[in-house]
């Protein structure tokens, strides 16, 4: 078969961070190519070089052949090249069909010109012709059901007759079990039409389910590309593929001793439509890993066991005295810090530098009595967590905006060990964070846990079950029930993926 | 050269220091009773008034927030001011009257809009027509100057202490603690995280909306500090006294900020003495106020345009495109 797109030799540097390192990757017609790979393996900045979001800054890429040039989005288009984001920009307020045909209403340009509100409804019934799925056009896309919104998209996307690309990215993380199969059914029109679509996915079981072959990249290559058939004969693991190291290596050893006194007693915590009937102990000396994907309400109980979010029942017990509260100032008395998901708008000031935040949380702990900020000492403190932490580059005065995202990492788990906390919940700790900076976060990790507790929270499967020392699942809000909470990795991945018991 | 490129600070001050120049130069040359030392002491008189409503607003900008309600409020500080002058209070009552006034305004502004979460623009411009009407109770919106004579409120802008005029000595006071509490103690740092970072700031235990109230209340209760000064210079309280507060201050701070990087109270100082040296240059040559507000406006815009990081990057690129040699 002919390749539709061929990329090679792409590279794209960032800073000092090399996201693509002479990449290359290629595409048949008509084939569901899945894209995989971990956080940070250059996924994404190859699928925004193709769509024309970011330029790259070496290598080729030919459509059919032919070499192209695409700076920009539209220029992407121009080749044929459509992709829908992972949370589709639409217009809630529009139907379907007039999101559909969204700034392509008239075929004439100038102001004034009516809608043809018939003509485009006619349209969208040809595009319906082509690709056969039952939708509702006519509602309003506010109102439409994760799936419905996901195809408006996408056909909003092939709108435009010559699309012969179409990337999606991650389109099934936010839907359920049946929608997937309505999406996937689409996917299949597609596909028979003559499209070819690359197919980003962070939950293995699909690939097999809907793609023909897959490219796994890590660090900025591609590592291999198979069809579903010679990975299933050949027995091979994905996950060992994805990572650089076989799994475990880069992950420190379990905890020795057994966990001390408990410190964090979660009862019942529920909070209707994010998470429900949440129970769990974390006790000091100890790991305690909840693996949940996106919207399965893992992000949303951290922040209810921070404060930021109220959870509507269930009791949280802090070291035997149960407490409510209020906002972060309150979990932070309590010796709780939570180490965010997205570090960047939660963690951080990025503007500042490496003193202004590493004391930021504990700012009475910076200064005299009267608030006068103790400069000298708030600086040797500094210093010396940035050692503990293994900054680099070691400089307190820059803001942290100019390191990279593990060694801002680092900085906001230097918050919490200068506010002395008792408890660290770490959030998608390694999201955008390589390899190198990834396993002496977890060995930070380890290191904390010997005179604290720490609970890890992370769509990724195999850091939770490679960091945790005990571990559980959410699915869809709720905790499944996992035995002796060491479970197998794949025992753990089938109970968040699909809520399935062990 | 090296030295000042690898010292930023320097960098900016002789920036600050030649755009003083040049404006102490043009006025001179156009108008010879410029430097000379009456004028001096007006300018600085003028500038107290300005910097003092400029520090309470850099509060507010600090923590990202806008407040167009001060100079209703110094308004109604004002007449609060002259009418309990005029009622046979003491002097400190009336003084302390008149700027608890202003407090309690801001901290309306500033509880409805960090509590209750309602637009700080729309917010402060009903509030600040709310103080502007209260202002008129007091006379009907005739001027007050009974007993301004008497109960010694005209020493405030007349007297000295260490040679310096009182005014200018009040503006150093208020710089000097305002400095501190900003740049010098953890409530500053709070300040300054809640405006860059609300979120971040939250998440380490700043209760941001806490210190967004108090940057409302210090912008009320120093824009009535100010209109004090204003007042005693003036020897009558009038409905209208807040109006010429607004443009100076916001022009001050932004300029300021462009000029030294980012809002802080050094920066507004500088930014009030620039605004100063040019309205009292116009004054000087009696240009009539319409044409300066609508220089200081445009001082203004280019302020703000230069404070926004899109543009001092470009110009940034610019500059740093030239070849070297």
């Amino acid at each position: 078969m002919a390749a539709i797109l061929d990329m090679k030799g792409i590279e794209k540097q960032f800073g000092v961070v090399k996201a693509l390192d002479n990449a290359d990757f290629s595409l048949e017609a008509g084939e569901i190519h899945a894209l995989l790979g971990i956080n940070g393996a250059g996924k994404s900045t190859l699928i925004k070089i193709l769509s024309g979001v970011y330029t790259k800054d070496a290598g080729e890429i030919a459509i059919a052949g032919e070499s192209v040039q695409i700076g920009t989005p539209a220029a992407a288009i121009a080749c044929g090249i459509a992709s829908v984001q992972q949370h589709p920009e639409l217009v809630d307020d529009f139907t379907g069909i007039e999101n559909i045909f969204l700034g392509q209403e008239s075929p004439q340009p100038g102001l004034g010109r009516r809608v043809d509100r018939r003509a485009l409804k006619l349209q969208a019934e040809q595009l319906l012709k082509r690709f056969p799925i039952e939708i509702d056009l006519e509602a309003r896309v506010g109102e439409m059901p994760a799936v419905d919104r996901e195809i408006v998209a996408i056909l909003h996307a092939l709108s435009r007759e010559h699309i012969r690309i179409l990337i999606l990215d991650e389109p099934t993380s936010t839907l359920t079990e049946r929608e997937k199969t309505s999406l996937f059914h689409l996917m299949r029109q597609l596909k028979a039409a003559g499209i070819a679509i690359i197919y980003i996915t962070h939950r293995l079981e699909e690939v097999f389910e809907i793609s023909d072959r897959f490219t796994v990249f890590r660090a900025g290559r591609r590592v291999t590309t198979l069809t579903c058939h010679e990975a299933r004969t050949s027995n091979i693991s994905i996950p060992e593929l994805m990572l650089d190291e076989k799994p475990g290596d880069i992950f420190p050893p379990k905890a020795k001793s057994a966990a001390g006194e408990a410190l964090l007693d979660v009862r019942g915590l529920s909070r209707p439509g994010l998470f429900s009937d949440v129970s769990f102990t974390l006790r000091r000396g100890e790991i305690l890993g909840i693996f949940g994907l996106v919207g399965s309400g893992a992000d949303e109980l951290s922040k209810a066991l921070f404060g930021v979010i109220r959870p509507d029942a269930g009791t949280i017990t802090v070291k035997g005295k149960q407490v409510a509260l209020k906002d972060p100032h309150d979990a932070l008395r309590q010796g709780i810090f939570l180490v965010p998901g997205d570090r960047r708008t939660e963690g951080l000031t990025l503007s500042r530098d490496v003193i202004f935040n590493m004391t930021l949380a504990h700012l009475g702990k910076a200064s005299f009595l009267g608030g006068l900020l103790r400069f000298g000492s708030n600086r040797k403190a500094s210093a010396g967590l940035a050692q503990r932490v293994a900054l680099h580059p070691m400089t307190l005065d820059r803001p942290v905006s100019a390191f990279s995202g593990g060694n801002q990492q680092k900085i906001v788990i230097a918050k919490g060990l200068y506010r002395d906390a008792d408890i660290y919940i770490f959030v998608e700790p390694t999201v955008g964070v390589d390899i190198g900076a990834r396993a002496t976060l977890y060995a930070l990790m380890r290191e904390l846990s010997a005179h604290a507790g720490v609970l890890i929270i992370s769509s990724d499967c195999d850091e939770v079950h490679g960091v945790a020392d005990r571990m559980t699942a959410l699915y869809k809000g709720r905790p499944v029930f996992v035995p002796d909470q060491r479970p197998s990795r794949d025992q753990l991945l089938s109970a968040g993926i699909m809520g399935a018991r062990a | 050269m090296t030295a000042l490129k690898s010292s930023p600070l320097a960098l900016r001050l002789t920036a600050f220091l030649v755009l003083l120049g040049l404006i102490a130069t043009v006025f001179q040359s156009f108008a010879p009773a410029y430097l000379s030392e009456n004028n001096l002491h007006a300018l600085l008189r003028h500038m107290s008034v300005n910097g003092l409503t400029a520090i309470g607003l850099t509060f507010v900008i600090v923590v990202r927030h806008f407040d167009l309600s001060f100079p209703g409020i110094a308004s109604l500080g004002a007449m609060t001011l002259g009418w309990m002058l005029a009622n046979d209070f003491t002097l400190m009552q009336s003084v302390v009257g008149g700027i608890a006034i202003g407090l309690v305004a801001g901290l309306i502004n500033g509880s409805v809009i960090s509590y209750l979460r309602l637009p700080d623009i729309v917010t402060t411009i009903a509030t600040g027509g709310v103080a502007v009407g209260l202002s008129y109770f007091y006379s009907n919106g005739t001027s007050i100057s009974e007993n301004f004579f008497m109960s010694g409120i005209l020493d405030l802008n007349d007297s000295r202490f260490l040679s310096l005029d009182m005014p200018v000595v009040i503006l150093l006071a208020a710089a000097i603690v305002a400095f501190i509490v900003l740049h010098c103690t953890r409530f500053g740092r709070a300040f300054y995280a809640t405006g860059e970072n609300r979120r971040s700031a939250a998440f380490s235990g700043i209760r941001v909306k806490a210190y967004v109230l108090t940057a409302f209340g210090l912008c009320g209760a120093l824009a009535c500090l100010a209109i004090t000064l204003l007042v005693a210079s003036s020897g009558a309280a009038n409905v209208t006294a807040g109006n010429q507060l607004m443009m100076p201050a916001f022009a001050a701070v932004y300029l300021g900020a462009a000029l030294f990087g980012a809002p802080s109270i050094p920066a507004t100082l500088g930014g009030t003495l620039l605004m100063s040296a040019m309205l009292n240059g116009f004054t000087l040559l009696a240009i009539p106020y319409y044409y300066s507000d609508a220089i200081v406006s445009t001082v203004l815009i280019a302020a703000i345009g230069i404070f926004d990081p899109k543009l001092t990057t470009l110009l940034g690129g610019l500059f740093s495109r030239q070849p070297a040699r």
